[in-house]
């Protein structure tokens, strides 16, 4: 019954499912990692994204139809509005408790929840597909849609980018110090505030990004900020709380692990996942990538 | 007689000086305006809003203007009954309506029935809310029930007789499941020949539906009972499309979860799968054999909401709203025991057609319109062909 093509069909389901999720904890995992922030934010900013690249979409739609220019346009206002919000607000929180902060997040997740619905309203929306990206391809006796193929490369990408940034760049290296001792470095000179600001800016730039690039196979709905936090969180922590790479496998064993999961099991699809991380949180409580806490 | 009209007058022209200055009637409203569910809530309290701004400019309810005291209930049902308590107690409000969900609507059923204030629930689906164990005197619903929501996508798939391979995707909660076992329990006794070949329950709010389509592909089924709805259909759609799931079931999709109104219609666009099966409280658009009431309800209501398009949801707001106007003018009292009372048995018109509580069930038996989706060139939507109205009753016997 379960031949192979059909096996590869499921992996790929959850191969995409994996970059999608990918995208959005990416950013969070950044922000994690260096700054110690646990931003409930981002899952706003991700919800911001989407309804900002839904709105350049219905601006640009006369002159020329372009989702791509739609989608930067969108990233780039969640970028400064999350640098300001680590200049105003965030920047205040930083030795303080870490209560606060989440408070502080929180917060935010109810002023834009509002926020989005006072300015776009409560229906749902949606963007169709680029043309480019409309169709499919076959591999191996399985359809894979181009736009599916499109995500799994941006994740990859990404992954990449940010790996040879934080690992190889300048910047890269003192944001790797300011992860150890955010006193040190500014002792030493460096300009850690203005490092955070724009570590924030990359991740909320990150958030609003992918916002952005689910709306050609996602509805644009109030409440898709909370809904995508909690399952971020999930492949943040079972990666490792801050560990960039780790966010990355734990995207993809997620994916694989629900995919699978509903192949086996469908009347507990959600069984499987949740199941996942309470293993992995007794077996190793720091994640598979991240370092036990001092 | 004659003498009998004669003093009815003199009564009346007395009363009307009292009726003038009569204290407002009070409607608790409490509806999700917050988060996913007030994709629903909101259009639902427009259509309430509407209602009352109609009522109070032709004179009220027995001289009494009526004022609506909307909440938000987050969807919560905990929430719902705070509010509910709230407006009873500190609002003094006369009547309850409102609440989306079948976990809030059951919820504030008790505090109505704690405080003796007349229920009218619109769209809770559960038939555990007029359960005989849970049914009490001041409990109304107006909404159809998770049973014929079943039943009739059963009826549907049964007719096509080359279907064998059955399968279903719903969301997993009581909504969801509810209609999935009806479904599965009436298309075994009209088909016994079709085989349930899958079924998948995604979550509520699922942002990825893939691994779950493809799964579904993998046991080959003909047809595809579905209960999705809302923005999470919308997010089913654009990802199941390009995978080649409509076209491998030939879009024999029946959806249960009114994904035929405008609302998810113009969310789509071009993209929705036309051909498609689904069902709707108002079909908004309704190309042939419009009844003009509906037509001129619907040209008020876009006016009122200054949309292009109205939203199906609105009705269940209006008509609540018009079963109370109807009970309290039957009852001749604004006090909730007679109204109660007056309910058993009323029938009132709506734009969509006259409803009547029955006396035992304290429900309408309100079907909805069903019929397949199709593209149409006057629209930039799919638009529900043949709109068929149907009611509870051919199936759940």
């Amino acid at each position: 019954m379960t031949d192979l093509s059909f096996l590869f069909t499921q992996f790929l389901g959850g191969l995409t499912t994996a970059m999608f999720l990918f995208l959005i904890a990416s950013g969070l995992s950044l922000v994690f990692g260096v700054m110690r922030v646990l931003n409930f934010a981002h899952g706003s900013f991700y919800m911001l994204g989407a309804y900002l690249a839904w709105q350049a979409v219905q601006w640009l739609t006369p002159l020329l139809e372009s989702f791509w220019l739609a989608a930067l346009f969108a990233a780039l206002v969640v970028a400064v509005l999350g640098g300001l919000v680590e200049r105003l607000l965030l920047r205040h929180m930083y030795g303080k408790e870490e209560l606060y902060q989440l408070l502080l997040t929180y917060a935010l997740v109810l002023i834009l929840g509002d926020a989005a619905k006072a300015i776009w309203g409560t229906q749902q929306l949606s963007v169709s597909r680029p043309p480019i990206l409309d169709g499919a391809i076959e591999m191996f006796g399985t359809v894979l849609p181009l736009y599916n193929l499109f995500i799994m490369l941006a994740g990859v990408a990404i992954a990449v980018i940010g790996w040879l940034i934080l690992a190889r760049s300048s910047a890269g290296r003192l944001v790797r110090a300011a992860a150890l001792d955010r006193e040190m470095l500014g002792a030493l000179g460096a300009n850690v505030g203005a490092l955070y600001t724009g570590m924030f800016m990359a991740s909320s730039f990150l958030a609003g990004l992918s916002g952005a690039l689910v709306t050609p196979i996602q509805s644009i709905v109030p409440g898709m900020d909370v809904e995508v936090i909690v399952e971020a969180f999930i492949v943040v922590v079972i990666g490792g709380l801050g560990s960039f790479w780790g966010t990355f496998w734990g995207s993809l064993i997620y994916g694989q692990v629900l995919s699978f999961g509903i192949l086996i099991m469908p009347s507990f699809s959600l069984f499987s996942v949740f199941a996942l991380m309470a293993v992995i949180l007794i077996v190793r409580p720091w994640g598979l990538f991240g370092k036990p806490m001092r | 007689m004659i003498a009998q009209r004669f003093l009815s007058v003199i009564v009346a022209a007395g009363l009307l000086p009292v009726a003038a200055q009569a204290e407002n009637i009070k409607i608790g409203f409490p509806m999700p305006l917050s988060g996913p569910a007030s994709v629903y809530g909101v259009p639902i309290t427009k259509g309430a809003e509407m209602a009352v701004q109609e009522i109070n400019a032709s004179g009220g309810i027995l001289g009494h203007k009526v004022e609506l005291l909307t909440r938000d209930s987050k969807a919560s049902a905990d929430e719902a009954v705070r509010l509910a308590r709230e407006l009873i107690i500190k609002n003094g409000v006369d009547f309850l309506s409102g609440t989306l969900t079948s976990a809030e609507a059951p919820a504030v059923s008790t505090i109505a029935k704690e405080n003796k204030i007349v229920f009218v629930a619109p769209t809770a689906k559960t038939i555990q809310l007029t359960a005989p164990a849970n049914l009490h005197p001041y409990i109304f619903r107006l909404a159809s029930n998770t049973d014929i929501d079943g039943r009739t996508g059963a009826s549907i798939i049964a007719g096509w007789k080359d279907v064998k391979r059955v399968a279903t995707i719903a969301p997993d909660y009581a909504y969801g499941r509810d209609a999935v076992g009806a479904f599965v329990e009436f298309i075994r006794k009209a088909r016994p020949d079709i085989e349930i070949v899958d079924q998948q329950w995604p979550k509520l709010g699922q942002a990825d539906f893939t691994p779950f389509i493809t799964a579904q592909m993998g046991k080959k089924p003909d047809a595809v009972f579905c209960d999705v709805f809302g923005g999470d259909f919308v997010t089913l759609v654009k990802q199941a499309a390009p995978l080649g799931y409509f076209k491998a079931i030939n879009n024999r999709l029946v959806d249960g979860g009114e994904v035929g109104t405008t609302d998810a219609a113009l969310a789509l666009g071009k993209d929705y799968p036309y051909g498609i099966w689904s069902d709707a409280y108002d079909p908004v658009i309704w190309p042939e054999n419009e009844p003009a009431a509906h037509k001129a309800y619907i040209d008020r209501l876009k006016a009122f909401t200054k949309q292009e398009y109205a939203s199906g949801w609105a009705i269940m707001g209006y008509a609540s709203i018009l079963a109370l106007k109807a009970g309290i003018e039957k009852a001749k009292s604004t006090k909730s025991a007679d109204v109660a009372k007056a309910m058993l048995g009323l029938s009132f018109d709506t734009p969509i057609g006259p409803l009547t509580f029955d006396a035992k069930t304290h429900e309408t038996a309100m079907g909805e319109f069903w019929g397949q989706m199709v593209k149409d060139d006057r629209y930039p939507f799919a638009i529900m062909k043949n709109p068929k109205y149907l009611s509870q009753g051919p199936y759940t016997q």
